[in-house]
């Protein structure tokens, strides 16, 4: 990799200062950004670890089960979380997708979302999760929903200088589910990534969320198929329909992985399934 | 019982202490004092004129020591691209710098035009008259052109009789087979043996398909690396990953017109080959020349990437298949029409698409096999080279044909092997052989005959065979005045080859495996050994040392007669003393008493030789069942069970053997079910392990491996080479398994999610 400057700063403001730089990039785990700079296809200036400034990781859970995350915490650590387990299953199983357990070890929640890769393991969690991306910058604080993050691959609306903090999730659904399309077990990425979560009250759902990764441009909600679920019984049919509207909400690229149609056939599938284990979470 | 003590066994591997702790010296672990970074310019187009090259800016650049191009190159031989480039990456020029970033940068800053030209990348559009010519312009004839050719030219040599009506006739019948004037082949290879028009005429069944394997790398751990240091008498001294280090001298010196003794090449350990690691120019001679340029060592290592777009892969390749049988499950013909990618370069594999006919009494076969050009790099060797591909093609088919006529697939095939004495298709006749012992091996121990399986789950088997090359070598053992021998020797250790030549050592001399220890000499020191690959080296080798071990022997009992006062008739070697058998009280003397005495005396140091040419091995069998789970919506297929046998001829180190099955049956079913090299118009667009997938410990269950015996006369012990056989049956068993689950052939590779989808739905199965 071709040299850089390299700073370490202990606060946040100081980070962003630097980080509104032309040409920095930041440090959070380094299991893109590293990669990308020994394979010369980032050479930034300037390089800005937040690993020395404290309060940015960990997981806590407020009486009502809301969560927070913060943006430092390993994936490895969203993984074996027993609040995320138990609260939002499908990011603990997207986490649990993610490269190795050496990989998850060093890689943050906050990076895998900041780096806004379509096909990012703990995105579609984060979506059903309703999360908010609390965010840093020179102008303050503000936050965004996961939902109006992504403007493109690669690309959030995250001003100069701004930094991923924390992501707060509310009070949790009561059953979800992540599935991974891959050909390898393990360490593939995702050919398409489908979570689902239901909010069950007395077998009527109340509440559903479908979020799908690497099926368009960003990581998108199935909303329509979402309002085809809320306030009614389930039936096979019913998932049908879903699985149906949340393949008709993609837009995905054929590339060297699979092809476009695929990608459909397998939301269709994907999202069918993904439900049913999120009704069967709920109901138990 | 075995009557060895030593070989036969289950031990340790010489290597296993160095390789764990680290201490092993790989190519990349070689650091000579004021040693440069090369780094190979590459073309950014696959396929494109070269309109100029402009060094003059990188040559400025601080840290940069030399620039080479073919201009560089005395002898001429084709080491860099000059006029055109016939693939993304191909070599244009290298550079050398204080720092590998410098390197790079420089490498950046040489200044290419290019005049982009029109790619092919799919053989059967390579050889379309349509398609661009990528090397020259001359077609070849397909198998019914030529039929027609050679009907005319025996008529035209009948001189007493006017053929002229036929004659003219037959030339108006070529004109209806224009499809098959081939563009851009390479080579081509055609093989008969008895009349398959006449086989398919007699068949009750006949099925025809076409088989498509992919180009797959060998994906070795350890890149291609190379450091090279020219000193001032012009010495050159060469570090190299390799197999084999003396065709790696002989490459250099032939390439850059060298004398064979101004080159030493010292071999690193290796971080796996599978055939791709001989290759002269891709690191060696770049390294060399960089090095003479700037009068300092200079190391050349290629990146992952660079191993995808400059290797040396397995050829993929394109075979129409036709097998014809009675409906008693006898096969009569079988007919093969073959296109191998054999990208830039000539050759791949194309004499390898023969093994369609299996280890099967077929009394018709016709083989048609061409080599195509394609903007790809060459191609090269990887395990069992050829095989996988064409056993595949073979495999899938017979299935095919025992369904249609409802037979067992292992019984169907074990009805039609072949045994000693039988002819084989095109192939003189069959020695001793195992095939019936292995197949029904494997068949008994994966349960096959009571197998049972649930909805989507389906049991697949395959057979591949493989006969292992052999070379000449050499080897020499010291017997050391404390008992214990060491082997002096030039040949790369290939996943235990070493720990094979040593058991066979102590074997013979009668001494405890750890007491005798193996070094490699470079090719300064060494005698020639041939390199590794083939599965020769056991065989070879194993051979070598077991002269070399004989020979000392006899030097042993010669000395100890003396020593003794008796004659050598009267002695024997046996637990690492020599014994006079007929003395009571019992007399004897140790190796390394013997030993010391005989630096005392006239004797001198017990040292024997072994050196070796070429003795011929027998064919030996590879058998796998694997039982699978698919996913029918998701098209995902999951293996349940694999289990592999093998006839190894004498298994030296079962624990080793055992390792090889694992490992060869482990590439098939990534060939198999993943690993692909995906190309456009733009080159390799999978140069990385993100989207060139090769299976984790999570994909596979263990491999059940099942060790056959059924020795070869010429082999050390009996053995025969085991490292290629396995991989030859695993695509096919894996297709088979797959048929079996889901009713539908997959006769592309790899057996994606995607394709096991739309083959579902296409049948009227999906959902």
């Amino acid at each position: 990799m071709k040299n850089f400057e390299f700073y370490e700063p202990t606060t946040l403001a100081e980070a962003s200062q630097l980080f509104a730089q032309e040409h920095t990039q930041l440090l959070a785990g380094g299991t893109d950004i590293v990669i990308e700079m020994k394979a010369y296809t980032e050479s930034p200036q300037s390089v800005v670890s937040l690993q020395k400034i404290p309060g940015l990781s960990g997981i806590t859970c407020d009486a009502d089960n809301s969560i927070t995350i913060g943006a430092m915490t390993n994936v490895r650590e969203v993984e074996l979380s027993q609040h995320i387990q138990e609260h939002h299953t499908a990011l603990a199983e997207g986490a649990s997708e993610i490269g190795s357990v050496q990989i998850r070890n060093l890689a943050t929640v906050g990076g895998n979302i900041a780096h806004a890769s379509p096909a990012a393991d703990t995105v579609a969690g984060l979506l059903v999760a309703d999360a908010q991306v609390q965010i840093v910058g020179s102008d303050g604080e503000r936050s965004v929903p996961i939902n109006e993050l992504f403007t493109g691959p690669g690309q959030t609306v995250l001003k100069p200088g701004e930094i991923i903090t924390q992501f707060t999730l509310p009070s949790p659904a009561s059953g979800s589910h992540y599935i991974k399309h891959k050909i390898r077990e393990v360490m593939d990425l995702a050919f398409i990534g489908v979570a689902s979560s239901i909010n069950l009250e007395d077998d009527t759902i109340t509440d559903a969320k479908i979020g799908l990764a690497a099926v368009a441009p960003t990581p998108i909600r199935a909303t329509e198929a979402e309002e085809l679920l809320k306030g009614k019984s389930i039936t096979p049919e019913l998932i049908g329909q879903a699985g149906e509207a949340a393949a008709a909400a993609t837009s995905p690229i054929s590339d060297l992985r699979c092809s476009a149609e695929h990608r459909k056939e397998m939301v269709d599938v994907l999202t069918q399934r993904t439900l049913q284990y999120a009704l069967e979470r709920a109901r138990s | 019982m075995s009557e060895y003590t030593v070989v036969g066994q289950k031990l340790p591997r010489v290597d296993a202490v160095e390789k764990v702790t680290g201490a092993a010296q790989y190519g990349a672990d070689v650091h000579p004092a004021g040693m440069l970074y090369g780094k190979i310019v590459r073309s950014k187009h696959a396929h494109a004129n070269i309109i100029s090259i402009d060094t003059s800016e990188a040559e400025k650049l601080p840290g940069v020591r030399a620039i080479i191009t073919q201009d560089d190159v005395p002898s001429g031989r084709r080491v860099f691209a000059t006029d055109k480039v016939l693939y993304l990456g191909e070599p244009l020029a290298a550079v050398a710098a204080t720092d590998p970033d410098i390197a790079a940068e420089a490498a950046e800053l040489i200044n290419i035009e290019y005049e982009v030209l029109p790619v092919v990348q799919d053989v059967m559009e390579a050889i379309k008259p349509s398609a661009p010519h990528i090397q020259g312009d001359e077609t070849k004839d397909g198998p019914k052109r030529r039929d027609i050719s050679a009907k005319i030219k025996e008529l035209a040599a009948d001189q007493d009789n006017d053929h002229a009506a036929e004659i003219q006739k037959l030339e108006a019948e070529l004109n209806n087979y224009d499809d098959e004037i081939y563009h851009n082949i390479s080579a081509e290879s055609h093989t008969e043996a008895g009349d398959v028009e006449k086989g398919f005429a007699e068949s009750d069944i006949v099925v025809e398909d076409t088989y498509v394997i992919p180009r797959v790398h060998q994906t070795y751990m350890e890149p291609h690396v190379s450091v090279a240091s020219a000193d001032s008498s012009g010495k050159i001294t060469v570090w190299a990953s390799t197999q084999g280090p003396f065709a790696i001298r002989s490459g250099i010196a032939g390439t850059l017109g060298i004398p064979l003794t101004q080159i030493n090449v010292i071999g690193t350990t290796m971080g796996g080959g599978f055939g791709g690691r001989f290759g002269v120019i891709i690191t060696h001679v770049p390294a060399v020349l960089l090095s003479q340029k700037a009068g300092r060592p200079v190391r050349v290592q290629m990146t992952r990437e660079e191993e995808f777009l400059d290797g040396r892969p397995a050829p993929g390749c394109v075979i129409k298949l036709k097998t014809g049988a009675t409906k008693d499950g006898q096969i009569l013909a079988r007919q093969a029409l073959a296109f191998w990618d054999s990208g830039s370069v000539s050759g791949a594999s194309i004499g390898s698409t023969i093994r369609v006919r299996g280890v099967y009494k077929i009394p018709n076969i016709k083989i048609d096999a061409y080599g195509v050009h394609t903007n790809k790099s060459g191609t090269a060797a990887y395990r069992a080279p050829g095989a996988p591909q064409a056993i595949f093609a073979g495999e899938a088919q017979l299935d095919d044909i025992a369904e249609q006529i409802g037979m067992d697939p292992v019984k169907f095939r074990l009805m039609n092997m072949r045994e000693e004495g039988d002819e084989v298709p095109a192939g003189g006749s069959e020695p001793k052989v195992g095939y019936k012992e292995t197949l029904e091996a494997v068949a008994d121990a994966a349960g096959w005959w009571d197998r049972e399986a649930d909805d989507n789950q389906g049991w697949g088997v395959a057979v591949g065979d493989w006969t292992n090359g052999c070379g000449p070598g050499g080897v020499y053992v010291s017997v050391h005045e404390d008992g214990s021998a060491r082997i002096f020797h030039g040949s790369m250790d290939i996943t235990g080859t070493d720990t094979a030549i040593t058991q066979i050592i102590a074997e013979i001399l009668t001494v405890p495996y750890d007491s005798v220890t193996i070094r490699r000499g470079d090719t300064d020191s060494a005698p020639y050994s041939t390199g590794s690959g083939g599965s020769v080296v056991t065989f070879t080798m194993g051979n070598t040392a077991k002269l070399a071990a004989e020979d000392a022997h006899k030097r042993i009992l010669e000395l100890a007669a003396e020593r003794l006062n008796t004659n050598e008739d009267n002695l024997e070697l046996k637990d690492g003393a020599i014994h006079v058998i007929t003395a009571d009280p019992p007399k004897s003397i140790s190796l390394g008493e013997l030993a010391a005495y005989s630096l005392s005396t006239t004797g001198g140091p017990i040292v024997g030789k072994g050196s070796f040419a070429r003795q011929s091995s027998t064919p030996a069998l590879a058998a796998q069942i694997a039982k699978v789970e698919v996913d029918p919506e998701t098209g995902r297929t999951r293996i349940l069970k694999l289990v592999a046998s093998q006839d190894v001829g004498f298994a030296i180190n079962p624990m080793a053997v055992e390792g090889q099955i694992e490992g060869g049956t482990v590439q098939g079913y990534a060939w198999a079910m993943m690993e692909e090299m995906q190309y456009n118009d733009n080159g390799n667009v999978n140069p990385g392990f993100v989207d060139y997938r090769v299976p984790t410990s999570a994909d596979l269950p263990t491999v059940e491996s099942v060790i056959v015996e059924v020795p070869a006369p010429n082999g050390p012990y009996g053995a025969k080479g085991v490292g290629e056989p396995p991989i030859t049956p695993t695509l096919a068993t894996m297709s088979n398994a797959v048929k079996d689950a889901i009713g539908v052939r997959i006769s592309e590779l790899p057996i994606k999610p995607e394709k096991v989808v739309d083959a579902l739905k296409n049948n009227g199965h999906g959902a």
